[in-house]
């Protein structure tokens, strides 16, 4: 039990015991799952790609052309707006800001939910909670927009015109408050709540593997659990949860159907939360909203917001992998420093 | 066990491949559709030598009228199938049409010239035509406590959509309302999110009767910041419902229960009714300027509604068709089809099942004649 191999750990390098002719003999079988593999893995660059190829052969027309001039780009979805830059930088910071807020709620209680599930609850009780929360990933999004709409609309409005009232001098929380409730922070709690299983499950993992004789070893000296988890748990897993909450964000940037059910939206870029006319909109719900009745140019702007948003995710992403690897090469050192104390 | 679990991945493949085909055999009907259709327009009843497919899509306004149609054409023509795609709206109507993938398209506006120079590629030389062929009005609905009757003139519907009247007791809705007590609740004015074109017809009626006081764009984006916008007719209509001094716009035909006000028009103070629109579309279109012969696109002349029986926002939509078909057998089943729409009949159906307008009669002959030019 204790001797659980960390993430990124090599087990290559150790010959395994029994069997050295097991990989000298290629057999068919081998050589179909091979190359149905290697196309498998091939085929996502492929189409990973072809998605990207496609977004900039049909944004460029629209990047490069004269907004003020364009016929169809300056009137209608586009209209008002003097390049494509212009239309897409309130997008993009919409995109981000609510994304943010939404992280900002779901981050402390998804933390609490995996440590709840890998530290403190009865065995029994945490595959029980474990697999609700993987239900909360499986609710389709209009589902939750529904929700947002019906229940938590008119359930927020009170808190938000308390905000407004008392506290409507920090910029965040000023402005003309919303008398509906399609706010930004109404749509930001709904995006929460989708984002909260994905951070949940990756963090309660990362608890899980926490080497035991570490927490043991803290539990010995006479910490309290909850010392325990400070000294043993959070640092180790430190990289997997900040991973964690990137992996959500971007499940947040993309999420489309939800906010523009929820949100009340305009293209500006606005830090105002419970107001009605100033929400910053995000990239995916304006292409959703705006896409059906957008014609020639004016779709290749849209598709141009969705480059950007494709580049957004990408950077994330990639962000979240390099901190994953940077942390998994400084535990590698620490586990190896902890093997000799222990032999 | 390997095996077992091998011939199940086996059959799920097979299924998905078999799907697959099923769907790509669709679009090849309409290559064996009947060659011996009846054909001439004024023939108008009898439909029953067509078989086929006809594909389109785009404007949702249209989409409980099309369902109607397509399931009142089906019990004449048991051989057509009509796929009605209201997923498109009207800018993804236009587009699949004019990349040749559609039959028809139905879209809120007619062909820009820009539009009509791309169908050509299309439909030939000839170009394409715009059918009016869907009449509704766009309804001022509201909810506001002990309020269920309202009249509103035209410049204070200006002021309140733009956010110049804040409260219900301002002086210019009390003007309009005599002898009703409004209350001081602050006005929260409700728009579409997406882009409509319910939107663009609201947007240039204002512009058009109340230029001194609405001074934004035309446009089919709601243009005035400020506004409650939410997603959708439906989604303006749900929370026009849920909240307490909001006002809005929608197609009446999506409107419900709520209240909707009356239009000031000239004198009178006109609430919606479908002979209202009829009557409203008979007086204020104008032929909107067209290189196509029997092109029926119409501009509304929203000053002209003053006679106090045409409701004053009439909303028009269209279906746009070749006045040359790539295939003779398709253009004889499109025809058909537009035929049994406009007939008395198929406009009583979409006024039945989905609220709209009936055509006034000259209207409906135009149309009937331009579908004779098609083929």
């Amino acid at each position: 039990m204790p001797g659980r191999p960390t993430p990124g750990k090599p087990t290559q390098g150790k010959p395994r015991s029994g069997k050295p002719n097991a990989a000298a003999r290629t057999r068919p079988a081998d050589r179909v799952f091979k190359f149905l593999s290697t196309s498998a893995a091939v085929s996502i660059m492929v189409i990973l790609a072809g998605v990207a190829l496609f977004l900039i052969i049909r944004a460029l027309p629209a990047i490069t052309a004269s907004w003020s001039t364009n016929p169809e780009l300056k009137s209608g979805v586009t209209g008002g707006f003097a390049s494509f830059w212009a239309y897409v930088s309130p997008l993009a910071f919409g995109t981000v800001w609510a994304s943010v807020i939404a992280l900002l709620m779901a981050t402390p209680v998804a933390i609490g939910i995996a440590l709840f599930i890998s530290h403190y609850s009865p065995r029994r009780m945490a595959s029980f909670l474990g697999y609700i929360i993987d239900l909360l990933a499986a609710v389709p999004s209009v589902v939750y927009g529904l929700w947002g709409i019906l229940v938590m609309r008119p359930f927020l409005l009170p808190l938000q015109e308390w905000l407004n009232a008392y506290l409507g001098w920090i910029p965040l929380f000023s402005g003309k408050v919303t008398s509906t409730g399609s706010s930004i922070l109404t749509g930001a709690v709904v995006l929460a709540v989708m984002v909260l299983p994905i951070i949940t499950a990756i963090c309660r993992e990362i608890f899980l593997q926490t080497p035991k004789l570490h927490e043991e070893a803290a539990l010995a000296l006479g910490s309290t659990r909850w010392e325990m988890i400070q000294l043993c748990v959070f640092p180790y897993a430190r990289s997997g949860m900040v991973s964690a909450i990137l992996l959500g964000l971007g499940r947040a940037l993309g999420e489309t159907m939800a906010v523009a059910m929820i949100i009340s939206p305009a293209i500006i870029a606005s830090f105002r939360i419970i107001t009605e006319g100033e929400n910053s909109q995000t990239i995916a719900s304006n292409i959703a909203l705006n896409f059906p009745i957008a014609t020639g140019m004016q779709r290749d702007a849209l598709i141009g917001t969705g480059l950007v948003l494709f580049v957004i995710s990408l950077a994330v992403n990639m962000v979240a992998r390099l901190i994953v690897n940077a942390g998994t090469g400084r535990k590698k050192v620490f586990w190896r420093k902890e093997k000799v104390s222990t032999s | 066990m390997k095996a077992f679990r091998f011939g199940q991945a086996a059959a799920v493949l097979t299924a998905g491949a078999l799907a697959l085909t099923a769907c790509g055999g669709n679009s090849s009907a309409a290559g064996t559709s009947s060659a011996g259709g009846s054909g001439s327009a004024s023939a108008a009843a009898d439909y029953s030598a067509l078989a086929g497919t006809i594909t389109a899509g785009g404007s949702s306004a249209q989409a409980n009228a099309q369902a109607a149609w397509s399931a009142g054409f089906k019990a004449q023509t048991p051989k057509v199938t009509v796929n009605y795609d209201k997923s498109q709206g009207s800018g993804g109507g236009v587009t699949n049409f004019t990349a040749g993938s559609y039959d028809f398209a139905g879209s809120d506006a007619y062909l820009s010239a820009d539009q009509a120079t791309k169908a050509q590629a299309v439909c030939g030389t000839g170009g394409a035509v715009n059918l009016p062929v869907y009449l509704d009005g766009v309804a001022i609905v509201f909810h506001l406590k002990g309020v269920d009757k309202l009249q509103l003139s035209a410049n204070t519907l200006a002021k309140i959509f733009s956010q110049q009247v804040k409260t219900w007791d301002d002086a210019a809705i009390m003007a309009d309302n005599p002898g009703v007590t409004l209350p001081s609740t602050a006005i929260t004015t409700v728009t579409r999110s997406d882009g409509s074109g319910t939107t663009q017809n609201f947007s240039n009626y204002l512009h058009q009767v109340a230029p001194d006081v609405w001074t934004a764009p035309v446009s089919n984006k709601w243009p005035v910041a400020g506004s409650s916008a939410q997603q959708g007719g439906s989604g303006v209509v749900n929370t026009v419902k849920a909240g307490d001094g909001t006002i809005g716009y929608a197609d009446h035909s999506a409107i419900g229960d709520l209240p909707a006000a009356a239009i000031k028009a000239g004198d009178k103070y006109v609430s919606f009714s479908q002979d209202g629109v009829t009557k409203a579309i008979a007086t204020a279109v104008t032929p909107a300027k067209s290189t196509v012969a029997g092109d029926l696109g119409q501009d509304i002349d929203y000053t002209k509604l003053t006679s106090g029986d045409a409701y004053p926002i009439p909303l028009i939509s269209y279906d746009i068709l070749c006045t040359k078909f790539k295939d003779a057998a398709q253009a004889k089943l499109a025809t058909a089809y537009i035929n049994y729409v406009v007939s008395d009949q198929g406009q009583k159906i979409a006024a039945k099942n989905a609220g709209s307008a009936p055509l006034p009669i000259e209207l409906a002959d135009k149309i009937r004649a331009t579908l004779k030019t098609v083929s």
